[in-house]
């Protein structure tokens, strides 16, 4: 028997499957763009960047410029479903803590939260208290370190210091030895990991392939201003050699 | 050893000097412990078994996951689930299902095309060329799927199974394309079930609840 939903029984703050969440807005929330899948009452969907310039509370709150081009903001009464790729859909309360979140699995959350752009590339913080939502491939697998993940199939961490990169000698150097014999190729996936020490929680999920992330490339570009001249010249040589190859 | 499911998608093995696991390269998602990963040639055996390998198209990059700690596999975001062997029969399989299996399981190429046209013809179909990975000994292997897979028992004759769907088989079972192929067909106008698997025998067929190859 297939549930069917309306006004009044669509779940307020919960999930209306695996894979999607009903949002009781009233008020404002910071919403991905292009995770919003249905939504009833008076709702509008602003760009954050348009919010920003007239609205001082949500630049403050929003705090990461090359993120500012992907979310929207929800404002008013009604219900919101979010929803990613089929993907299994989770909402974590934060109190008075900080946890840190692959920007692209991030689908929304609370005001009262207050994102920032992480240190490690592709991941943002989340500060504060308050509700937000991630979406993930599989439900999400909870570790506590010491742990060393994949990068690509870490969702994010809480808690704890943010991790180092670890490179697996062994592994370096038998690819290394196998790529003189001309056997394998240099992509494994498994030569660089993230290693996480101290006290909090990994949060991992079940693969290890990613939706592009459009911030990516911005936050590469950004970075590149602390090349000079000339080696960002040797960088566009470099890239435009690459680009060919393909 | 066996391999503890996590999730649907995710497998855990204790990996320790005596039990080494074997995985798909790429399919590490994170471990504790003093764990090393070793680049390994093909379907195991040595440079003969890399050769042959290499020449049937069912070489698929692995890796040897050595040392004491607990490791967690996946791939994609597909399905694993575990296939347990007690050593009596083995397991038949594409190479690319593999995720991870007990290092002192024996896997090899198998060639199926002794079936003649009828065999080739389900090779061409089910993407696995003229070869297959048997996988044989006592121990777990992890296999990929989209959509889960399902166990079906095939107890004489009479499982028929829509090749894309197709995952692998234990046990003691016959395979064969049935025949309902036309001209039609093999020019791409077909319905779409016109080929299937008959399977016949006595064993347990493994399926995917998707059309989905990857």
């Amino acid at each position: 028997m297939m549930q069917t939903y309306d006004v009044h029984t669509l779940p307020s703050n919960d999930n209306v499957n695996a894979y999607a969440f009903s949002i009781e807005l009233a008020g404002r929330w910071f919403v991905s763009k292009g995770a919003m899948i249905a939504y009833y009452g008076n709702v509008n969907f602003d760009g954050v960047a348009a919010w920003a310039s007239r609205d001082g509370f949500i630049a403050s709150r929003f705090s990461s410029p090359i993120y500012i081009q992907d979310w929207v903001v929800a404002e008013g009464q009604g219900k919101v479903i979010v929803a990613d790729r089929g993907f299994d859909v989770q909402s974590f309360d934060l109190e008075a803590g900080n946890l840190t979140l692959r920007a692209n699995n991030l689908l929304g959350f609370e005001t009262g939260l207050e994102l920032k752009q992480s240190i490690v590339p592709g991941f943002v913080t989340l500060i504060g208290t308050g509700k937000f939502l991630a979406s993930s491939n599989g439900p999400v697998i909870f570790v506590e370190p010491p742990f060393r993940a994949d990068p690509e199939a870490l969702l994010g961490w809480a808690d704890c210091p943010s991790p180092s990169h670890h490179y697996d000698a062994q592994w370096m150097s038998a690819s290394l030895g196998a790529m003189l014999q001309g056997m394998f190729g240099r992509e494994s996936g498994e030569e660089r990991q993230f290693d996480f020490t101290g006290e909090g929680t990994i949060l991992m999920q079940s693969s290890e392939t990613l939706r592009e992330d459009p911030a990516l490339m911005r936050l590469i570009e950004s970075q590149t201003s602390l090349l000079s001249t000339q080696q960002a010249g040797i960088l566009g040589q470099r890239l435009v050699a690459r680009a060919q190859q393909q | 050893m066996a391999f503890e499911e996590v999730n649907s998608k995710v497998v855990r093995a204790h990996v320790s000097p005596a039990t080494p696991v074997l995985a798909r390269r790429g399919a590490m998602l994170g471990y504790d412990g003093q764990v090393t990963f070793r680049p390994v040639a093909g379907q195991g055996g040595g440079v003969g078994g890399f050769v042959g390998a290499a020449l049937s198209g069912e070489s698929n990059p692995m890796m040897a996951t050595e040392g004491t700690g607990s490791v967690l596999y996946g791939f994609r975001g597909l399905h694993v689930t575990v296939v347990q062997l007690d050593g009596s029969g083995s397991l038949t399989c594409e190479a690319d299902r593999l995720l991870a299996h007990d290092a002192n399981l024996q896997t090899g190429v198998e060639f199926i095309g002794q079936g003649g046209i009828r065999a080739a013809v389900r090779g061409a179909m089910t993407g696995q060329g003229l070869f297959t990975t048997k996988v044989s000994g006592a121990g777990a292997v992890a296999l990929l799927s989209h959509g889960g897979t399902y166990a079906i028992p095939v107890d004489g004759g009479g499982v028929a199974v829509d090749p894309q769907a197709y995952v692998g088989h234990v046990g003691n079972i016959q395979v064969d394309l049935s025949a309902k192929v036309g001209w039609r067909d093999a020019v791409g106008r077909g319905s779409g079930e016109a080929f299937q698997l008959k399977m016949s025998g006595q064993g347990t067929v493994y399926i995917q609840a998707s059309e989905q190859k990857f």
